[in-house]
């Protein structure tokens, strides 16, 4: 029979400083217990964020693999996560590194070349904006993906990754200051 | 131009570029629902005094060991091979001749075949992608993610279930072909016995010779023999995906009219998908097709009592409909 879990010194003091744990550390204490239906939950809660984090950076076509592998690779390791509050900074961290292997270990991919300033209207328009996305710096380029591709707002992406609401917040408006400069006049037709 | 709240958190007036950057993304938001994982596995702490526990369980491990690895071991996965010449490296492998459960495997140019534990086997078309899930006592699971499979399982019913982005398909004692594509919609064929399909309660089963498609969001569609007439499944693919009202009614309109004595199992499926003068169309279609038992009334039918469903879909000469209520229970 298997032994009673029992949190580790690091995550007893983590714990500690909180009065009760969120939702979020308790499905991870759940999940690490081997109960599915918290994993799942925990899934729900943030596969939009690993999935906008991986759109950002690798081909669309392999996206949803990635997140798939993603969580696989955490659900093996969540007995890694020292914090479980600290979930969500976990899980971007894995899918930054797993963006940057499939990069490694794929060919490489013929990127979108997209007609960004006639791109919005037509069929099709999604993935130039996308483009467009993908040229910003890295920081804009996630946050942008995860304000208007995964539909969450500055708060939750704060909250979710781990940044500061301050740099979420400069990100935000940077990044989309340089997508209307990127996309001109397309914007408004 | 008005960023600032709006941008932030939805609050404020509406940034209009940032509404039409919203509507034109939105297609390529995530969509995917959880695959089945296996179960986390558990972290054990060593408590005081865990030392003497553990060093008792070492020595026991090391007697128990001797016959473990004498016996085959059902939690090492299925074993790979390839077919058709294709050489291992033709194909992303994470472990050569074994999958393990957590483990992924893509087939290359290559076609490749898993024995499923003591039984089945499953062959995996060129760009096939699928995880070995689990391989309990009680069933043997993987998941498709994209490509063809050819499953021939010798099990009694329910013991191989394959999760798909869209639905997950429930072995009824059968060999079938299943087919993911690239934007997560499903194709399953069925050669002999029986399959289920499901997602989130919505269920269909799909004998020899049918088919059932699948669509992301929208789970299993109605099974169709294969040789329906073509007017007959694309107007049950507006039904089950999607169309216009006008569209709907003129579909409704060909589904009654095609409609043969054999495709009652479609018709038989429809009466809980539809409501309303739809319910009602194919039940008087399908009631001149194969007049239900004197315990079913249309008014029965009507308002969706299962009890009736079960007694009809009895008269359609299909099998009982118990014992596939007995293994859907467990989905």
């Amino acid at each position: 029979m298997d032994a009673e879990y029992s949190p580790t010194m690091d995550e007893a003091a983590g714990l500690a400083s909180a009065p009760a744990p969120s939702l979020e550390a308790t499905l991870v204490i759940a999940a690490r217990q081997g109960d599915r239906t918290a994993f799942g939950r925990l899934y729900e809660r943030f596969a939009p964020m690993v999935h906008g984090l991986l759109l950002a950076r690798v081909p669309r076509s392999d996206v949803d693999d990635l997140v798939q592998e993603v969580f696989l690779q955490a659900m093996k390791r969540l007995d890694s996560l020292r914090n479980p509050e600290a979930l969500g900074p976990w899980l971007a961290a894995i899918a930054r590194n797993r963006a940057r292997d499939h990069y490694r270990s794929t060919e490489p991919v013929v990127q979108l070349t997209d007609d960004v300033a006639g791109a919005i209207h037509p069929e099709g328009g999604a993935l130039g904006v996308l483009a467009a996305i993908r040229r910003l710096p890295e920081a804009y380029r996630e946050t942008l993906v995860l304000r208007l591709v995964e539909g969450m707002t500055g708060p939750e992406i704060a909250e979710r990754t781990g940044l500061t609401p301050g740099s979420v917040r400069v990100n935000l408006h940077r990044g989309m200051q340089m997508l209307r400069e990127a996309l001109g006049g397309s914007m408004r037709t | 131009m008005s960023g600032g709240d709006y941008l932030w958190d939805g609050s404020g007036e509406p940034d209009a570029d940032v509404q039409r950057l919203e509507t034109v993304l939105r297609s390529l938001r995530h969509a995917r629902p959880a695959p089945a994982l296996p179960a986390p596995e558990r972290r054990r702490a060593l408590r005081p005094g865990g030392w003497w526990s553990l060093a008792a369980a070492a020595a026991l491990v090391v007697a128990v060991a001797t016959v473990w690895m004498r016996t085959p071991d059902r939690r090492e996965g299925w074993t790979l091979s390839w077919l058709e010449g294709t050489s291992w490296s033709d194909a992303r492998v994470v472990r050569e001749g074994r999958l393990g459960v957590g483990e992924w495997i893509e087939t290359g140019a290559g076609r490749a075949r898993l024995a499923v534990g003591d039984i089945g086997e499953v062959e995996l078309e060129p760009s096939t992608r699928i995880a070995l899930v689990d391989v309990g006592r009680k069933a043997h699971r993987l998941s498709l993610a994209r490509g063809v499979m050819h499953a021939m399982i010798w099990a009694p019913p329910g013991q191989f279930v394959v999760d798909t982005p869209s639905a997950i398909a429930v072995d009824l004692g059968c060999r079938y072909t299943l087919e993911v594509k690239d934007d997560g919609s499903g194709v399953l064929r069925v050669e002999a016995g029986w399959v289920g399909f499901e997602h989130a309660g919505v269920r269909s089963l799909v004998p020899a010779g049918a088919v059932g498609d699948t669509r992301p969001g929208k789970g299993p569609g109605t099974p169709h023999f294969e040789d329906a007439s073509p007017a007959f499944s694309d107007a049950l693919d507006v039904i089950d995906f999607g169309g216009s009202a006008d569209a709907r009614r003129v579909a409704l309109d060909t589904l009654v009219a095609e409609a043969r004595a054999r495709d009652a199992i479609s018709l038989w499926h429809l009466l809980s998908r539809v409501d309303g003068d739809e319910r009602a169309s194919i039940h008087d279609r399908l009631a001149a097709l194969v007049p239900p038992p004197a315990s079913v009334s249309r008014e029965g039918i009507l308002r969706g009592d299962r009890a009736m469903l079960d007694a009809w879909w009895d008269a359609l000469g299909l099998g009982s409909s118990e014992s596939w209520r007995k293994w859907t229970a467990s989905w």
